[in-house]
């Protein structure tokens, strides 16, 4: 019913015809389906009635590369004024970028970038290296800085969660040579999957004394294998995970802490970032965004529009967060 | 008991791979290890028992996981109301009516399964979606986990539910008309009807156990993991086929070797959990699960036709 | 009339493809634009040349079907890309792309073939093997790095026909219907799959027309992973993810009965441009995603119902 109804509201708008074109700005995740981009979603949403423009949120089901492609190539066709997207992979824009400028569309990157694709910008969470850096220090900071760390990332081919391993193992290997990173392994998109592989690395590893879940979609499954094999507390579990998916855990014990950003925030940012391209207004050093406490950082050498720094997840604070 | 040539080689197969992954592993062969090794293989050997029966008939349901999914949907709902046993009913309720539905589209609709539930996998995806409203179910309460994960004379619960499912399905095969039906219905549809079985009844009856275990695999499911996404169950279905083509169940039908199943899941999931532990990376396991199932395959259609006279014996 | 007792499943894709028409005039017009249609029949190559082969295999007959060609379009690609990596000239890219996806195609033909082992299973397992092999090879990353020349052809169009369609698809649907419809070859593979035993008693050596379809089912994906190279401009080892069950769809759609001995490859060309097209009307109406796989699948569902209330009442 709400598809027929939705049917008739395109219908009626195409009537309506262009006159009252709104500025459309578009946001394309990695999948749909998944609290943290629908976190997104929400502060998208917020931003588009704040800003007055109209908000489009469109990724795909499962995170097939030609999916997002086929998405982002409507989104222009539409004449959306702007598209953020999550890329799966650095090449994922590459063939729509043409076409983009010359239908008059700012392409840009949010949550997970190109660097070399030329975009405006890209709306970064938290960089890279800072989230790589800072869930090793936390990690070490609770287990010391001798021992064995396994990693459970999730799909192999997504680009962001392979540079936060890359920064990972870099820290390691500069700050702390007494820890040994395993090797990442790939759970794909699954919880049991997740879980599976984060056991079995417990077998292997009997000293095992971290885990790290890369992706939100590995969190439970990691999680419930500490649970599971009894050893909360002697493996000390944590991840990008979201307050509410590892509230839980980090009550039992099974997570230590995890880290994570506002997703709700970073939905909120691109559709900023959107307009403002829209605009024709660059960006300044520091930028005043509505609702935001402080001011966000834009680092014009990179072109990336900084949310803050991680943020760490503990016991103590996981209830004051809803998302 | 009598083994038959394949089980007996899976048995092998697997009894080497212990043996090497021991020796290259010091954790492989703990009792640890090997315990979570079964524990991994809890809904597969559900998922997988449904699909022998499936196959032996001559059909096949790429839609098991999928199914599993919904299912577990069902069971997370009623959990959220406290309600611990209807959430346990729930699954095997909820994978009963799905199975009824796969059958009424592959047995009334005289669609050939592999399409019918290919088509059916899509809808249930969809739905799932929908159902979700495009969130998780996570952080279930562990109302059921208590229940499944408790100890009785140091089994826990779900591993006496899964024995005891695959003991009544053996009896069933072994003991009921249903049984014969089954295996006469997979060998030749025709014939059967001749001899007077109730060959369309007996199609829609497998569908309905296969959804029934499928139902009943969701509610372990839940009680493991307390969390629903919408890609549970993704690759199950074609791990169940494999692991009951690799253990002697003829995809032609008309055969069914529940050994067979059993050595199949425990082999795959060894693999598994045996490369990862001799630092083998996670990526190259899908390539050995390809190469064993081609290996086992061609090895013995080759042997097979050099002793062709045993074959027909 | 005779259209439709001549082949009632050419007739129900018409009679889809009229329904779809009418849709789009009615609800987006704005589909009928040049750049539109580019880009259908952009999204609709890869799938298009994959279900070109799965058509030729399952029409042989004897339960074929091939599960892994979309584990060969990305093996392909990765290959290719390896290859280009270890300094080989880019001019043979092509070849190689071409050569690894006519080898893997080849071991099913022959395993299928020779050793008569099930199709459903030997290709179940390859799937494992060669979407497995792209993936630890590449230890999941894209390898980019495709010479602009190519991705110049990859991108480019012609009249509002991408270069890649207007190359590959067109000549290799003409050619395939060619040999189908007017040599002897073509009644052969019908044969093979109406009757296996007649065909065999006859003569025609059904064994290796089997492991000839496999071969250009492998043949088409190794095409089909150049084409995804030239267009994305990178490796990308998942780029075969899905394509199994959407080839197997759309070849069903086509007319081609999952027994074989039946099916046009012009229906099969039409019912993939269909899913393609659909999956674009849905986007543009605002439909969730997710919505694509259960309309697909109730279309299957629904359109094979139709085919055998209708078809099969000899």
């Amino acid at each position: 019913m709400r598809r027929i109804a939705t049917a008739v509201c395109s219908l009626s708008l195409l009537f309506s015809g262009y006159s009252l074109a709104a500025e459309k700005v578009a946001f394309v995740p990695q999948i749909i389906g998944i609290p943290y981009f629908q976190a997104m979603e929400a502060g998208g949403k917020r931003a588009a009635s704040d800003l007055g423009v109209e908000f489009v949120y469109s990724g795909p089901v499962d995170t097939n590369p030609m999916d997002q492609l086929q998405i982002v190539q409507n989104l222009i066709a539409q004449k959306v004024n702007a598209i953020g997207i999550s890329v799966l992979d650095a090449s994922s824009i590459a063939p729509v970028l043409a076409q983009a400028k010359a239908n008059n569309v700012h392409l840009f990157t949010s949550d997970s970038d190109a660097p070399d694709s030329g975009r405006p910008v890209y709306v970064a969470q938290a960089t890279d290296q800072g989230l790589g850096e800072t869930i090793i220090d936390e990690m070490v900071k609770r287990v010391g800085e001798r021992g064995k760390i396994g990693i459970v990332s999730g799909e192999a081919t997504a680009s962001n969660l392979n540079s936060w391993i890359g920064f990972m193992q870099q820290r390691v290997k500069s700050k702390y040579p007494h820890i040994t990173l395993l090797k990442p392994q790939y759970a794909g998109g699954s919880a049991s999957r997740a879980a599976q592989i984060a056991t079995d690395l417990m077998s292997a590893n009997p000293d095992l004394k971290g885990l790290i879940a890369m992706a939100s979609t590995t969190c439970p499954g990691v999680a419930q294998a500490i649970e599971t094999a009894g050893k909360n507390g002697k493996v000390i579990g944590s991840g990008f995970c979201s307050p509410n998916t590892a509230r839980a855990y980090l009550k039992s014990g099974a997570f230590g802490y995890t880290v994570l950003w506002d997703p709700e925030k970073l939905g909120y940012l691109t559709v900023w970032a959107g307009k403002q391209l829209i605009d024709g207004k660059a960006f300044s050093a520091e930028n005043r965004v509505p609702g935001f406490a402080e001011p966000v950082k834009f680092d014009s050498k990179t072109g990336v529009l900084l949310l803050g720094a991680p943020a760490v997840f503990t016991k103590e604070n996981v209830d004051q967060f809803k998302f | 008991m009598h083994m038959t040539s394949r089980e007996i080689a899976l048995l092998a197969i697997a009894l080497l791979a212990i043996a090497g992954f021991s020796w290259f592993s010091p954790w492989f062969a703990t009792v640890d290890n090997l315990l979570t090794i079964l524990r991994n293989s809890s809904e597969l050997l559900l998922i997988a028992l449904g699909m022998t029966l499936v196959i032996a008939m001559g059909g096949v349901d790429v839609s098991v996981g999928v199914v599993m999914g919904v299912a577990a949907w069902g069971v997370g709902q009623l959990l959220l109301t406290n309600s611990p046993w209807l959430a346990a009913l729930a699954g095997p309720l909820l994978g009963l009516l799905l199975g009824l539905m796969t059958a009424l589209v592959v047995v009334i609709g005289r669609i050939p399964a592999i399409v019918g539930t290919l088509g059916l996998f899509g809808v249930w995806r969809t739905g799932l979606f929908a159902l979700l409203g495009g969130q998780w179910l996570s952080g279930l309460p562990g109302t059921l986990t208590g229940g499944l994960m408790h100890s009785l004379l140091g089994v826990p619960v779900m591993a006496w539910i899964i024995g005891l499912v695959w003991a009544s399905v053996w009896l069933v095969l072994r003991h009921t008309p249903y049984g014969l039906w089954l295996l006469a219905a997979g060998n030749s549809e025709e014939k059967a009807r001749l001899a007077g079985i109730p060959v369309t009844q007996v199609r829609i009856a497998t569908f309905m156990i296969s959804g029934l275990l499928c139902g009943i695999a969701a509610t372990c499911y839940i009680a493991t993991y307390r969390n629903v996404e919408m890609t549970v169950g993704g690759s199950l279905a074609l791990e169940a086929i494999a692991a009951v083509v690799l253990g002697g169940t003829r995809i032609t039908g008309g055969s069914c070797s529940l050994l067979g199943t059993l050595l199949g899941v425990l082999l795959l999931r060894i693999l598994q959990n045996g490369l990862l532990l001799v630092g083998i990376p996670s990526l190259w396991q899908t390539v050995v699960t390809g190469a064993v199932l081609l290996i086992v395959l061609s090895s013995e259609a080759a042997s097979s036709r050099v002793f062709t006279f045993r074959r027909l014996a | 009339m005779t259209l439709w007792r001549k082949s009632p499943d050419l007739t129900l894709l018409i009679a889809l493809w009229l329904l779809l028409a009418i849709g789009i005039v009615l609800l987006l017009p704005q589909m009928l634009a040049s750049w539109s249609i580019t880009s259908i029949l952009q999204f609709a190559t890869l799938l298009s040349l994959v279900a070109l082969g799965q058509s030729l295999v399952v029409m042989t007959g004897g339960g074929g079907i091939d599960l892994s060609v979309g584990g060969n379009v990305s093996l392909s690609a990765v290959i290719g890309m390896l290859a280009l990596d270890q300094g080989i000239n880019p001019a043979w890219l092509p070849l190689i792309c071409l050569l690894t996806g006519t080898l893997a195609g080849a071991i099913n033909g022959w395993l299928i073939a020779r050793l008569r082992l099930w199709p459903l299973i030997v290709t179940l397992g390859s799937f494992y093997l060669f979407s497995g092999l792209a993936l630890a090879l590449t230890g999941g990353a894209a390898i980019a790095g495709v010479p602009t020349a190519l991705t110049q052809w990859g991108r480019g169009a012609q009249f509002f026909i991408p270069l890649p369609f207007l190359t590959c698809v067109i000549p290799a649907f003409l050619i395939a219907w060619l040999i189908l419809s007017k040599s002897a070859w073509g009644k052969w593979i019908y044969a093979c799959g109406f009757n296996e035993h007649a065909t065999r008693l006859v003569g025609i050596p059904v064994d290796r027309l089997r492991l000839l379809a496999y071969c250009l089912s492998g043949l088409l994906a190794g095409c089909a992973g150049f084409v995804s190279l030239t267009w994305l401009g990178s490796a990308r080892p998942e780029i075969g993810v899905n394509l199994e069950l959407e080839s197997l769809t759309a070849a069903l759609l086509g007319g081609v009965a999952i027994f074989g001995g039946r099916g046009s490859v012009v229906g099969v060309l039409a019912a993939a441009l269909m899913l393609v097209t659909i999956k674009t009307c849905m986007l543009q109406l605002g439909l969730n995603s997710v919505w694509q796989l259960g309309v697909v699948g109730m279309l299957l569902i629904i359109v094979l119902m139709a085919q055998r209330l209708f078809i099969y009442r000899r």
